[in-house]
């Protein structure tokens, strides 16, 4: 079944599989896409994709039996920190992260075969069709529904914030096909080609003026009855499997990289070290980053332990999040009058842009399960407190 | 009577930011190099706002800074683009202070009835908050001076007819005249967060006549330093404008947005989030109204720059935190172009940065206060 000839790569030890690693990406990524403030495109990224895919790297979590590099959690972790230092992007991956091992653990085994290959070479590009106008944190109260007629599923509704929908062949959608049951209960996991007709896209542009995320509009689309991944009805179970190891992903202590190299480059340029005000305040967000990467060292190694991530591991991406948002408030700041111009440019000799890692690290608190979420979940469940 | 003027303008600027203006008039001005509507800014003339501080005899209102404020705030709410602060407190302030009778008796008055724009072009570096480190160059010659050097950060530069411009000679400070399109003068615009611009004025032996010089020496510095401090002291009320809308917009939000088959100001975790961003907000609007109260009795410069300071440090605070808030509270809608919410936060962040950021202020304050102590 395999692809490409398995290595075995978790036999390695730990430095010399670092060391492939960087220098593959050294050697071979796009000088201009790194550290990019923003989402890549398709029409950008698809070359590295390609690179990697040759490689037969682009699916480092999947197993060698599906085309993958079989990763155990301890060589993921190098590899994504390898890719951050590095400040590799993330092309519309959904498919490697979420659909792919989705479908390993749900599928049948005519999806498998169908979706897992060209997801992988990137013929097949996912985004994730989960929030509603009035289904964001309230998640469970999705309205798009899927009715059985014959051999189809016929489904209307609307998706919004859908990222890199433009960019995408398929989006895996969560729709309610049971109006009877409680909420959670009555929902389906569907995959749907996006060109299926009664589908439309529009993109939906940021505050930093890209147009990353999309409404998808359905209107009697119909879809074979065979793009239901699990049972009717237990699409929740199938959506929130993966939801733990995302989150550990999420809390990754290197993403604020770019505006921390450039804040401590721009310090440097403008004398701003031997202003102790200034001194406090970097080194003050300096450690909250090495420190949270001392917080998401203890979940790595629960990981590599084989122990499930249990709900605390919500306090990384509050951490995280907000760590990222503060150096990037701190960046704008010491900027003075030249943080709030748009663009990169030259400041004493450093290029700096700004405003892009600031409108870029916003959502940060809002996607993926927002602060206060996160919070409710850490009071609740972690701090066992009365609701 | 103040009060009486207050109420006034209160609701004129009511009226013309309900008539005169909306957000898609706003949302079409950004990124425009003209950052405004000539016909706009003539009726803001008519109405009398550009000549609110500049005196009667030269065709203005004659009045304080907490009558300025009120426009000023009215406009900032509503992100009316037009360089109010930068044109009719800044650089009129500025010549309003100046020494040269017939200059300001040919200048002011235009300014005042909106057919000539002004800018005042004084800083060179970023924060940047007095006149100490100005060096371009003014170099004297039988009939006036000659300018070589760069301004940056300039607002208002783009649609703006004449320069007011601050040069050093070996006499001290020169505050000099010059058109727009004098010879030696190029501009170039960098676009800013909020879709306005600050212009950088490169300057290669322009020639100033003596009669176009407004002010020089310590009469310079002093109409100068006045004037920033009076403009910071605006802005800081346009800052308070800006972060009231951002605020409102947020508050109604909570109470319409339904999750969890509830709205979502009913969360006790968003409940005190809006409370604390009203705080901030309370704060800014007491502060301004002490601080501007103080400064229209004209106090010493020493005392004026402090004031000036602590308006600019509460209200860009909680101005700037007050936007990045109102996005969180919106959930993904306020990270979107079309939705106001991220407007507000980017005309807060600009304010904040003009003329001097919070931390700036916070240090100019606690040196002004040492100093007095000593
Ligand atoms: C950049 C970006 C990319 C995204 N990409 C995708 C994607 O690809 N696919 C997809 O399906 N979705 C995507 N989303 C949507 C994202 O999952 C939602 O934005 C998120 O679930 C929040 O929902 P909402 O925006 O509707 O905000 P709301 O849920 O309306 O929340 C508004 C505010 O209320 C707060 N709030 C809500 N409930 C509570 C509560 N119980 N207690 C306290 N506070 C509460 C929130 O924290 C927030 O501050 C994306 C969002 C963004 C910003």
């Amino acid at each position: 079944m395999a692809a490409v000839p398995a290595i075995d790569y978790n036999a390695m030890r730990d430095e010399d599989f670092r060391h492939q690693v960087r220098s593959f990406f050294e050697t071979n990524y796009p000088e201009q896409l790194r550290f990019l403030p923003r989402r890549v495109r398709m029409s950008e990224i698809s070359g590295w994709w390609n690179t990697l895919y040759e490689k037969g790297w682009i699916a480092p979590n999947w197993p060698h039996e599906w085309g993958g590099m079989g990763l155990e959690a301890g060589k993921m972790v190098i590899f994504l920190e390898e890719m951050e230092r590095h400040g590799i992007a993330r092309p519309a991956d959904q498919g490697i992260t979420q659909v792919g091992p989705i479908i390993m653990k749900y599928g049948t085994q005519a999806q498998k075969d169908h979706y897992l290959p060209r997801t992988r070479s990137g013929e097949i590009i996912w985004c994730q069709g989960y929030s509603e106008p009035n289904a964001g944190s309230d998640l469970a109260n999705l309205q798009t529904s899927a009715v059985i007629e014959g051999d189809v599923f016929i489904v209307n509704g609307q998706k919004i914030w859908t990222t890199l929908a433009h960019d995408s062949t398929h989006i895996y959608l969560l729709v309610r096909t049971d109006k009877e049951a409680k909420k959670q209960k009555g929902i389906s996991f569907l995959l749907v080609d996006l060109q299926t007709s009664g589908i439309t896209i529009r993109p939906i542009r940021n505050i930093a003026g890209h147009e990353e995320f999309c409404e998808v509009f359905f209107d009697d689309v119909r879809v074979p009855r065979d793009v239901l991944v699990g049972k009717m009805n237990e699409g929740w179970t199938v959506a929130k499997a993966l939801l733990g190891f995302e989150r550990l992903n999420i809390g990754s202590p290197r993403r604020p990289q770019y505006a921390l190299m450039r804040l401590e480059m721009l310090a440097r340029a403008k004398g701003l070290f031997a202003d102790t005000g200034f001194l406090d305040r970097f080194i003050a967000i300096k450690l909250d980053l090495e420190d949270l990467a001392a917080l998401y060292g203890r979940y790595v190694e629960q990981v590599k332990r084989g122990e499930p991530l249990g709900q605390d591991v919500s306090s990384l991406k509050i951490w995280a999040m907000e760590a990222w948002q503060r150096l990037t408030e701190l960046l704008v700041e010491a900027g003075a009058e030249d943080g709030v111009i748009e663009g990169a440019h030259d400041i004493a000799g450093v290029e700096i842009d700004f405003l892009s890692p600031f409108y870029y690290a916003r959502p940060a608190t809002i996607y993926g399960g927002s602060s206060e979420i996160q919070r409710n979940i850490l009071s609740k469940y972690v701090l066992e407190l009365p609701s | 009577m103040p009060s009486e003027h207050a109420a006034l303008l209160k609701d004129s600027v009511t009226d013309f930011v309900t008539r005169g203006t909306d957000m898609a008039r706003v949302r079409a001005l950004r990124g425009d190099p003209q950052e405004y509507d000539r016909a706009v800014w003539r009726q803001m003339g008519e109405l009398g706002w550009l000549g609110i501080a500049i005196p009667e005899t030269y065709g203005g209102m004659g009045l304080g800074l907490t009558e300025t404020a009120i426009v000023a705030e009215g406009l900032a709410r509503a992100l009316v683009p037009e360089p109010f602060t930068a044109c009719a407190v800044l650089a009129a302030g500025a010549l309003a202070a100046s020494e040269n009778e017939a200059l300001k008796g040919d200048l002011l008055p235009a300014i005042a009835s909106g057919s000539r724009v002004a800018a005042l072009a004084w800083q060179e570096q970023a924060g940047a908050l007095d006149a100490a480190h100005i060096a371009l160059r003014a170099t004297p010659f039988e009939g006036g001076y000659r300018l070589t050097g760069t301004k940056r950060y300039v607002t208002g530069a783009a649609g703006a007819d004449v320069y007011l411009v601050a040069a050093r000679s070996d006499a001290g400070l020169v505050l000099a005249c010059l058109d727009r399109g004098a010879s030696g003068i190029s501009v170039d615009l960098e676009p800013l967060a909020d879709g306005r611009h600050f212009g950088t004025i490169t300057f290669e032996d322009a020639v100033v006549p003596r009669e176009r010089v407004a002010a020089s020496g310590s009469a310079a510095l002093g109409a100068l330093s006045r004037a920033l401090d009076h403009a910071t002291a605006i802005a800081s009320a346009e800052l308070y404008g800006v972060m009231s809308r951002a605020l409102e917009m947020s508050v109604d939000y909570m109470k319409t947005r339904v999750q969890f088959g509830r709205p979502i100001g009913s969360f006790q975790a968003l409940q005190h989030r809006a409370v604390d961003l009203y705080i901030q907000q309370q704060l800014a609007a007491a502060v301004l109204s002490e601080g501007l109260r103080e400064l229209d009795e004209k106090p010493a410069p020493q005392k004026r720059a402090a004031i000036a300071s602590r308006l600019k440090a509460r209200c860009s605070d909680a101005g700037v935190r007050i936007g990045r808030e109102a996005i969180q509270i919106h959930g993904a809608i306020g990270f979107t172009d079309e939705y106001d919410a991220g407007l507000y936060l980017k005309r807060a962040l600009v304010l904040a940065a003009w003329l001097g950021n919070a931390t700036q202020h916070r240090r100019r304050y606690a040196a002004l206060a040492l100093q007095a102590e000593s």
